[in-house]
């Protein structure tokens, strides 16, 4: 840069040394002309000397003529003493001409010339005067030969040219005094011109190197003050102001380049409002912001309640797999994090990750992602750390100040976006969630709106009513679900659209919005005809348990009372002892039964098996009955060899003395018992067949039920409590066998059940 | 006098029997509610003892049968069950029942019932 400063200094130097340089041209030429004056004027007195001199020589020749003349004519010789003192006198005048022109240029030769002559002509005079000495003949004669008057002539032709020239040279010298003066003015004039000249250039050099910058600034400067940025500054100098203005350039693209930041950042803002998920987000985060830094991926995380970061979303990366390798590598870059930083609202760039990077895992990860520079930037809300967007390079890249302040911005922006994206993805998990649970819910609900319209019925509903959600919609609650409006809230019975009727209880509840407006309401139909089937059976069940209790119960009361208030005949009183002791045996084993029952259905009854030999159990609970059966021929049917088999003793025992007591109750008319029992592949099969009155098919269907007994009066006779098949059943099943019937009304049944020969006891607790 | 004592255990009709034993009752039986409809139709009895949880016909619907029939609504119907609560006392007085006795129920005073109504029935006659 050429510096103003400097250049105007040398311009200013320049023009003083011009003025001096005027000043002493004039000085200097007038002391010249003055000098030059008064040595032409010496040089024109010398000449003038030299012509006085001349002329005065010039005097004396002629003097020495006419006295050497008259002389000759008269011999006077006072005339010849005239002539010889003009002789002497012209002899020193030519000397002193001599002399006086030595120093000029040209002249010697011509007073040489003169003197040549002047020397001729004397020797001439000289022997001419002899002659006259001699007499006036002899000087007659001489002067008639006219040798003097020759040679005078010639001298005197020579003596007149040195005059000319030294008239000449006098003028000559008289004139160049005129000139000298003429030189100075010129000199003078011409100097005079050079330094106007100069002031006009550097007047020029003003205007351009200050004037119109100057003015070009101002302009530009006022051009930035009114917020024009678009218009480059520009001055074309090299100076200062040029420095300057490219200051002015410099601030005005930062100016511009801050306001493009903005404008962008306002885009991006705009931008990042309507991304709706995190992975959107991301992405619209990168779009926005790669332009301004030059970022090509990015990395959103977001933090779960405790604080912890969470991978969210990726943008950017060309491999899919970078998540899982993130996830993997996320102990290792928790540590890397400077969380208390981040969490104080700071970006932090990471220009070199390679050289950050202190694990092998993350070099590896460094190396598979390609990601070699950082700028964290953390997503604060209201002083709450939300999450972390990290702004991912491919080349290492130093963070600026002002990319930094820029981000820092961002941030702001982004994390008021991550809150709603958050929020909204939390509202659209519950309201999924909501979703989920309106139309899993057994239950049927329905939605209408405050005109009674339906909005919104579940799956439970549709089957309830037989309407479907889409045909509900918009049809009023009445027509949907047409339950008499005092039934809401209380048992109903609701009447589907095809006429299935159904017992249901309605509650309903409305629906506010936040200012206590009701927008709606919920009706929650539950079906409850499998409540009121369980209340059913349980009534059912309980009267049928307390009808079985007080039939015994009513017998022993009776015939007690008779015994005790009433003479009777000693046959009469016998046989009445004996009905209260068959109703209070049958009050006992009833009262065993519903208590085995009520065990085995609350899983309390607990089998202990252990090895059993089969054919030991059937003699076993074969001889009472042998000795009680009149009527009756018991006999077992045995294999020579029979497995072990695993049971519990006790329940062994029962399920055998059960089936062999009906057998022997159902054939009121005696036969024969037969049981017997075969090995079968990892099981043993237990049969019981009698002769008696068997059963129809309608009473095999619901033998194995609780309280069933076959309607006939010999059979009631037996007594039973209508349990026993049941829990036989029962606890066939807990050892992992089986149990069934076959039966042929009036010629008998066979009852047969098996047991496992393994130790795989299913469900014994059950 | 003729009386019909229906329930499906023995021993209960066999109870009615000891209670009632001598010369003055014909005592008929029935096991079901259909056996006792045809038996009250067929021999006509004064009195009809019914227990309500019979097999294939329960006694409630007996005596509204009985009590709709025009030959068979004079017939004095008192209810045995075993059914104490009050809901079905007022069923079976409903259905047209002229007493209800409860299992278990006292023999004397079942016997002294019995003997109102025959009392009642020799004096209406």
């Amino acid at each position: 840069m050429r510096r103003l400063r400097v250049q105007l200094t040398i311009l200013l130097a320049l023009l003083g040394l011009l003025v001096m340089a005027w000043g002493a041209t004039i000085f200097l030429g007038a002391r010249d002309a003055a000098r030059n004056s008064a040595s032409v004027q010496l040089t024109v007195d010398r000449v003038d000397g030299l012509r006085q001199a001349a002329t005065r020589l010039s005097r004396d020749f002629v003097t020495m003529d006419t006295s050497r003349r008259a002389y000759l004519l008269t011999g006077d010789k006072a005339t010849l003493q005239t002539q010889v003192q003009a002789e002497v006198h012209a002899s020193e005048g030519f000397e002193q001409l001599r002399r006086l022109a030595l120093p000029w240029k040209g002249l010697p030769p011509l007073v040489e010339r003169v003197g040549t002559e002047y020397r001729a002509w004397v020797r001439t005079g000289r022997t001419e005067v002899k002659a006259r000495q001699a007499g006036a003949q002899a000087a007659a004669r001489v002067a008639a030969k006219g040798f003097a008057d020759r040679q005078f002539r010639a001298l005197w032709e020579r003596q007149t040219r040195l005059e000319d020239e030294l008239a000449q040279r006098q003028a000559a010298y008289a004139s160049s005094q005129g000139r000298t003066y003429k030189a100075a003015q010129t000199l003078a004039v011409r100097t005079a011109v050079m330094v106007l000249a100069a002031v006009l250039l550097i007047a020029l050099y003003l205007r351009r190197a200050v004037g119109a910058p100057a003015d070009a600034l101002r302009s530009a400067s006022g051009r930035l003050a009114g917020g024009d940025l678009g218009t480059p500054v520009e001055l074309g100098v090299d100076n200062e102001l040029g420095a300057v203005a490219s200051d002015l350039e410099t601030m005005r693209r930062r100016l511009a380049g801050r306001m493009e930041a903005l404008e962008r950042l306002r885009h991006l803002s705009a931008q990042v409002v309507g991304a709706t998920s995190l992975q959107r987000l991301a992405e619209v985060v990168l779009d926005g912001l790669q332009p301004e830094i030059g970022a090509t991926r990015t990395i959103l995380g977001a933090a779960r309640p405790g604080g912890d970061l969470v991978l969210r979303a990726l943008a950017g990366f060309p491999d899919g797999g970078v998540a899982d390798d993130i996830v993997k590598a996320d102990a290792d870059i928790r540590e890397l994090l400077p969380m208390a930083a981040l969490r104080g609202g700071q970006v932090v760039g990471m220009a070199n990750l390679e050289r950050v990077a202190s694990s092998p895992t993350l070099h590896d990860l460094v190396a598979r992602t390609g990601v070699r520079s950082l700028a964290l930037v953390p997503l604060l809300s209201r002083g709450r750390f939300l999450g972390l967007l990290a702004l991912c390079w491919t080349q290492p890249h130093p963070l600026d100040r002002e990319q930094e302040a820029l981000l820092g911005l961002a941030g702001n922006q982004i994390a008021g976006a991550l809150e709603a994206a958050l929020r909204l993805e939390e509202a659209e998990r519950a309201a999924g969630e909501a979703r989920a649970v309106f139309y899993a819910i057994a239950d049927g609900v329905l939605l209408t709106d405050p005109f009674g319209r339906v909005t919104a019925v579940n799956r439970a509903l549709e089957a309830l009513t037989g309407w479907t959600e889409d045909e509900a919609r918009g049809r009023t609650y009445a027509e949907v679900l047409p339950i008499a409006e005092d039934q809401v809230g209380g048992p109903a019975d609701l009447v589907s659209r095809y006429g299935r009727k159904v017992p249901v209880t309605v509650s309903s509840a409305p629906i506010f919005d936040a200012r206590g407006r009701v927008v709606g309401g919920v009706d929650v139909i539950r079906d409850v005809s499998k409540e009121r089937e369980i209340d059913e059976v349980k009534s059912a069940l309980i009267s049928t348990v307390s009808h079985e209790l007080r039939t015994p119960l009513t017998l022993i009361h009776g015939f007690a009372e008779l015994l005790v208030l009433r003479d009777m005949p000693v046959e009469r009183q016998r046989s009445s002892a004996v009905e209260i002791l068959d109703a209070s045996r049958r009050l006992a084993r009833l009262i065993d039964d519903l208590l085995s029952v009520s065990r085995m259905e609350s899983g309390r009854l607990v089998l202990d098996p252990r090895p059993l030999d089969l054919g030991t159990v059937v003699e076993r609970i074969l001889s009472p009955f042998r000795a009680m059966a009149a009527t009756h021929t018991l006999r077992a049917k045995l294999p020579g060899s029979l497995p072990v088999v695993w049971g519990d003793p006790d329940k062994v025992e029962q399920i055998l003395t059960n089936l062999v007591g009906n057998a022997i109750k159902y054939s009121p008319g005696g036969g024969e018992v037969l049981v017997t029992v075969e090995h079968d592949g990892d099981s043993v099969q237990v049969s019981v067949r009698d002769q008696g009155i068997g059963m129809s098919p309608r009473d095999m269907g619901q033998l194995f039920e609780k309280f069933y007994r076959v309607e006939r009066d010999e059979v009631r006779r037996a007594g039973g409590t209508g349990l026993g098949l049941y829990i036989t059943r029962r606890l066939v099943e807990m050892h992992g066998g089986r149990l069934w019937a076959e039966s042929w009304p009036g010629v008998g049944s066979v009852f047969s059940f098996t047991l496992p020969t393994s130790d795989e006891l299913a469900g014994s607790g059950r | 006098m003729k009386l019909l004592i229906a329930d499906d255990e023995p021993a209960v009709r066999d109870l009615v029997h000891v209670t009632l034993e001598g010369d003055d009752y014909e005592i008929l039986e029935a096991a079901d509610g259909v056996e006792a409809l045809e038996v009250a139709r067929g021999e006509g009895p004064k009195l009809v003892l019914l227990d309500i949880m019979m097999p294939k016909l329960d006694g409630l619907e007996v005596c509204r049968q009985l009590k709709s029939d025009p030959d068979t609504s004079d017939i004095v119907v008192v209810m045995l069950t075993a059914q104490a609560q009050e809901r079905d006392r007022d069923q079976g007085l409903a259905a047209g029942a002229d007493d209800y006795f409860t299992k278990p129920f006292s023999p004397l005073a079942l016997l002294n019932m019995v003997e109102r109504v025959r009392q009642t029935q020799s004096q209406a006659d």
